[in-house]
């Protein structure tokens, strides 16, 4: 029986040549908790998940998942994970069902067992309507929500999910989204999820974890990470820059930090929230009236911005495939 | 997405993190792989087709003049070509099974195999047990098309099953060829050529006349090559009957060269997951 847990120690992948795509990496992922493995493309997500699913050998460092080791208990691991990876996996010949039903089956199943399954998979994802249909017909869509729907056919004690939503438009996110929450909740799964979308590891994630250039840059819950930039802003807007400089003389006595751009000014404090009366009667005192007054918490985009000093780019535009991780390694061919 | 539910349904679900029992892990896989070359059978045509054609040829232009040969003449000699006819169909086809798996590693299935608790032994034997056995039917279609133009084999129609028998052994051999080229270079074209690769064996053997006719450094040769053996299994069927001092060479060569060529593929397979 596995603990459900997944234990990375001082985790390192090189290739030949001298790149390293994974430096030394620690982290681990409490039972029933949702990890947000976050980082721009080639920053050593995916190899450290092909490495946690066993498709991998790791250079150096130790990894256990649901308490087997991944290098000398492999068929364990194979056995209580589920994994959907980023290259999705199918067979453009086969049908879903037929897809399903073989994986069931391979785990184990019977083979009414398998098609129960298979039928009751095909259901949540939503494909009932492109059952007879070869696989090769599907749109994007449809293709990962099968891969998810084959990585579930076990019930994993652990799934790993390798930018699960990558390509998606966004309905079909919040649909994944949901369906990984509702995993989380009502099964106990512990989910291994990485993504490149800030939004989505703030969303869904219990624990996160930057990852950039093979190194961790930081972890911790979301808001923990936010927290520790420091404080939250209250934003006015004016008319101009000339009232926003007035009003920002009015009331730099009550703050530590402020700033001014253009016609907005920014007011850095704790507990900003609770600060907005006072500053806006200090304001209405010297007749200064912002058109706006807004709340900004720091964003994971921040958060990244600091750790890493860069800002990280979601180009959806972009194809995933091709960008990054040593050259000629990512493929499917060399691996 | 979460209209249906994991945990209702009609079956109470139990948690099945096992994995089927090595048999069927092969049966499965081996059967998933034979519907897949039955669903491109365009595959399948061209090597039935050449070995079709090269029966009628030997037949129509060796057949008459065979005469020269002791022993064989007219529709003897049908029976002595028939068996080089199926050798060269089957490596003609080895590859049809190995493209499949190219197929299967270019689309990222090939990992999701991999990533089940299934045996690395089964993740092989699949994809050559599948093509062996379509190599089995493509000896079957040679036989029927033999019975039309007149072969009448010694040892009637257990004699024929014996020889599609021994053409199946013989494909594990080859589709475990190509199988290793598929694992080992993961290239549709590398796999390709390396069936050609085995085409000279059927040549350097005793192809259209006994071993006993050929000399010098042929002889040597044909004398070291599996196929030699095989041919000789496979006429002494045709042409003589039950001989068992023509029958045993033959399987052992098939499982020699079987068993040879699976190491081969398990090798290939190391070496492409140890790489990673």
């Amino acid at each position: 029986m596995s603990d459900r847990e997944i234990k990375v120690e001082n985790l390192s992948k090189s290739y030949p040549g001298g790149v390293t795509a994974v430096n030394d990496v620690s982290f681990s992922v409490p039972a029933g908790q949702i990890f947000g493995f976050l980082g721009p493309n080639g920053a050593g997500k995916s190899t450290t998940i092909k490495i946690l699913t066993t498709l991998a050998l790791p250079t150096s460092g130790r990894a256990t998942v649901g308490g087997f080791d991944v290098v000398s208990q492999a068929g364990d691991v194979r056995r209580i994970a589920g994994v959907a990876l980023q290259e999705i996996g199918l067979d453009p010949t086969m049908k879903s069902m037929e897809m399903l039903t073989l994986q069931g089956r391979l785990f184990g199943f019977n083979d009414r067992q398998a098609q129960n399954r298979a039928q009751e998979l095909i259901e949540l994802v939503k494909l009932t309507d492109a059952v007879d249909r070869r696989v090769g017909t599907y749109s994007g869509g449809m293709r990962r929500r099968l891969d998810l729907a084959l990585a579930l056919v076990h019930e994993p004690d652990i799934l790993f999910l390798d930018e699960p939503t990558t390509g998606l438009d966004p309905a079909s996110r919040r649909d994944i989204w949901e369906e990984v929450r509702r995993l989380n909740r009502q099964l106990g799964m512990t989910i291994f999820l990485t993504t490149q979308y800030l939004e989505e590891a703030d969303e869904l994630a219990d624990i996160v974890a930057i990852i950039n250039n093979g190194r961790l840059a930081a972890q911790g819950s979301p808001n923990k990470l936010k927290a520790s930039l420091g404080a939250e802003s209250i934003n006015l807007v004016f008319d101009n820059n000339e009232l926003a400089e007035q009003a920002a003389g009015k009331i730099v006595d009550m703050t530590e930090r402020i700033q001014v751009d253009r016609d907005t000014v920014r007011v850095y404090m704790e507990q900003a929230a609770q600060a907005i009366p006072s500053v806006v009667n200090r304001l209405q005192q010297a007749d200064l009236n912002p058109i706006s007054l807004t709340l900004t918490q720091p964003t994971l985009d921040d958060v990244f911005l600091q750790v890493t000093g860069e800002r990280l780019k979601e180009e959806t535009a972009q194809p995933a495939a091709v960008v990054a991780e040593p050259a000629g390694r990512r493929g499917r061919r060399r691996k | 997405m979460a209209t249906a539910d994991l945990t209702s349904g009609t079956i109470s679900y139990q948690r099945k993190q096992t994995s089927a029992s090595w048999l069927s892990q092969l049966f499965l896989l081996t059967r998933r792989n034979l519907v897949n070359i039955f669903r491109t059978p365009e595959a399948l045509i061209p090597p039935i087709a050449i070995s079709v054609f090269f029966l009628v040829i030997y037949q129509s232009t060796l057949g008459t003049a065979a005469g020269f040969i002791p022993g064989l003449s007219g529709k003897g000699y049908l029976g002595f070509i028939l068996p080089l006819s199926i050798v060269s169909s089957s490596l003609a086809g080895a590859g049809i099974a190995a493209q499949n798996l190219v197929k299967d590693l270019e689309n990222g299935y090939f990992d999701k195999l991999l990533l089940t608790p299934i045996s690395r032994t089964a993740v092989v034997l699949g994809p050559i047990l599948a093509g062996s056995l379509v190599l089995g039917l493509q000896a079957l279609i040679v036989v029927g098309v033999g019975l039309l133009l007149g072969l009448d084999p010694a040892t009637g129609l257990p004699g024929l099953l014996a020889v599609v028998g021994l053409s199946v052994l013989l494909g594990t051999g080859f589709a475990g060829f190509t199988v290793s080229a598929a694992l080992g270079t993961g290239s549709a074209a590398a796999t390709q050529s390396a069936g050609f690769l085995f085409f000279p064996l059927t040549f350097l053997t005793a192809s259209f006349v006994p071993l006993e006719l050929l000399g010098g450094w042929l002889k040597t040769a044909a004398m070291f090559n599996p196929i030699t053996y095989v041919l000789g299994g496979m006429r002494s069927l045709m042409l003589t009957g039950w001989e068992t001092s023509e029958l045993w060479p033959a399987v052992a060569a098939c499982l020699l060269l079987a068993v040879a060529m699976y190491g081969l593929a398990a090798y290939a397979l190391r070496v492409r997951t140890r790489r990673k």
